[in-house]
């Protein structure tokens, strides 16, 4: 029986920091390599257990390929995610760090845009006035499409964003954008303003296990 | 007889109207279909990516392929056509490939008799094939349309309701946020008057993504000026259910709606706009009108109808004035056209 689990970590910032702590909170020393960019990890005195340093959307990825047998990833990449990906992940364990809200934000100055129902409106007006639809950024397609659909806004576009996505409407690339944040200073540093209505998901750190690898993970880990 | 005898029959009836043979494209560009569906429709396409990057579709639908070639002036403006569509719909079973034979006038100019033509020439044909109890249901959008202009509620929803006719669960979502009097949008409008002065005083013409201020600040006066709340939602939603009711032969609809009108305290000439509907008379044919008719497909925009042999739908079709001005034509094309659902056949 394999009795060997790899297990996949966030490898920057804050996300990093926090996932060390909470496995040292349970009583699991974390050891990183000497060399400062190495992405290999090991548990002090657990020699069954592998660590890699991950960025958090390739955990969820790699729990679904099955490289990995547990992870610490948001919940709003887990839920982005296809289908097929998320039927291969369980949830273990909600985290008290990594709190994120995804929302859409407009310009600020849109003052005639306050609600989902507004939106609806302007992108209907956009539409039967302009002929084109009105364009959302985002990182997040899936969720995004299913909010507004759910909504009643249908008449919009997305375009992709892979960073920096608060800079969308002020560039001519879209008009609106949906993103996540925790405090909202970035949106408001860059003249966006969240909707009233406008919470698509809040997030926070999970400790998520493939599915496969349940039994082996409770019985190795907690 | 064969499916391919059968096609051959309906051609046959089709050309002797006076429809042309339209030979629209197989692939088209999907950003294209994306901005005119809309991004739901993304997953229902089967599409690859060419080597410039550019995404492309198998065409899933005639009617739509038909009126983009007729945008790039390769057909003329009274088509059929026969060939496949490719769409995903939903089910693992689902067949990717739609056999379909229509017709169109794209470009029509007179409503009545180009509603009369369509639904004559597709009646000819069916019942060349299926003689057994042909009935024929109709509704009219256009109808609904002249309901909702003519009750007193804001213009706000009014658009509302109008927009959504199509997606019947959301529409009764808005209907009962309207019974309730919950509008969403009744918050204070107070710090945003504040910034309203504000803007007023900035240059008019800056462009904010994408919308000019004095775009935004017309907008924002108006929904002040809007009223937010008002006296008989109930009232409103009552007489929206009750007309989605109606179900009737083509014959008393006439005084159904005279009737509809009069119990509701609503003026006799709202419903001035069905000449089409009465029109169809003519065809000496049983035909029902039903007031909740045509709501899955977005793009129709006046008659609806459907043909019955028996229990099985045998052709389809209706009006729709705006698609191919939402497909790129500069001004807005009036439109009517019909399949034969061969399937069923």
């Amino acid at each position: 029986m394999k009795d060997l689990i790899t297990i996949g970590l966030p490898s920057k910032g804050r996300l990093k920091d926090e996932a060390i702590l909470f496995f040292k909170d349970q009583g699991l020393k974390i050891l990183q390599s000497e060399k400062e960019r190495n992405y290999f990890g090991t548990i002090e005195n657990k020699t069954n257990i592998k660590i890699i340093f991950l960025h958090a959307k390739e955990i969820i990825q790699r729990l679904g390929d099955g490289t990995l047998d547990a992870g610490i990833s948001g919940l709003d990449l887990l839920r982005e995610s296809e289908m097929n990906l998320q039927k291969k992940i369980v949830i273990n364990k909600k985290l008290d760090f990594g709190n994120a809200n995804l929302v859409v934000a407009v310009p600020d100055d849109w003052i005639d845009v306050q609600t989902i129902a507004d939106l609806e409106e302007v992108a209907f007006d956009i539409r039967s006035k302009r002929n084109t639809r009105l364009r959302v950024a985002t990182k997040y397609p899936n969720l995004t499409n299913n909010f507004l659909i759910s909504k009643g806004v249908t008449q919009y576009k997305l375009i992709s964003s892979l960073g920096a996505t608060e800079t969308y409407p002020f560039i001519g690339s879209s008009e609106i954008i949906t993103d996540i944040t925790s405090t909202g200073k970035t949106l408001e540093d860059n003249n966006l303003r969240i909707l009233k209505d406008g919470l698509i998901l809040k997030s926070t750190a999970y400790l998520f296990v493939a599915k496969k690898s349940l039994s082996i993970i409770s019985r190795i880990l907690f | 007889m064969k499916s391919k005898k059968l096609s051959e029959v309906i051609i046959k009836t089709f050309k002797s109207n006076g429809f042309v043979l339209s030979e629209p494209d197989v692939l088209l560009d999907s950003d294209y279909i994306i901005e005119r569906s809309g991004e739901k429709f993304r997953s229902s396409m089967l599409t690859f990516d060419r080597e410039d990057g550019k995404t492309m579709c198998l065409r899933p639908d005639l009617t739509v392929a038909s009126c983009i070639s007729f945008l790039q002036k390769r057909s003329s403006s009274k088509i059929y056509y026969s060939g496949q569509a490719y769409r995903r719909s939903g089910g693992k079973s689902a067949n990717f490939i739609n056999d379909q034979l229509g017709i169109e006038i794209l470009g029509s100019k007179n409503q009545i008799q180009d509603d009369y033509k369509i639904i004559s020439t597709i009646l000819s044909s069916a019942k060349k094939i299926k003689r057994k109890k042909i009935l024929i249901k109709i509704g009219d959008i256009g109808l609904f349309k002249s309901l909702i202009n003519a009750l007193d509620m804001p213009e706000r929803w009014k658009l509302r309701f109008i927009r959504h006719f199509w997606r019947p669960s959301y529409f009764e979502e808005l209907l009962k946020r309207l019974e309730k009097n919950t509008d969403i949008d009744a918050v204070t409008f107070d710090t945003d008057k504040k910034r309203f002065y504000e803007m007023k005083k900035k240059d008019q013409d800056k462009v904010v993504a994408g919308r000019s201020i004095s775009e935004i600040l017309k907008r924002f006066d108006k929904k002040i000026k809007d009223p937010r709340s008002f006296v008989d939602g109930k009232k409103i939603v009552k007489i929206i259910k009750s007309f989605l009711k109606i179900n009737c032969k083509l014959s008393e609809l006439d005084e159904r709606l005279l009737d509809f009108a009069k119990k509701n305290n609503l003026k006799k000439n709202i419903f001035k706009d069905f000449k089409s509907i009465l029109n169809l008379k003519k065809l000496n044919q049983d035909i029902n009108f039903i007031a909740n008719y045509g709501r899955d497909v977005e793009y129709y925009t006046g008659i609806v109808f459907e043909v019955f042999s028996g229990k099985k739908e045998i052709a389809r079709g209706g009006r729709y004035d705006d698609l191919l001005k939402s497909l790129g034509a500069k001004k807005k094309i009036p439109a009517v056209g019909a399949a034969i659902n061969l399937k069923n056949i």
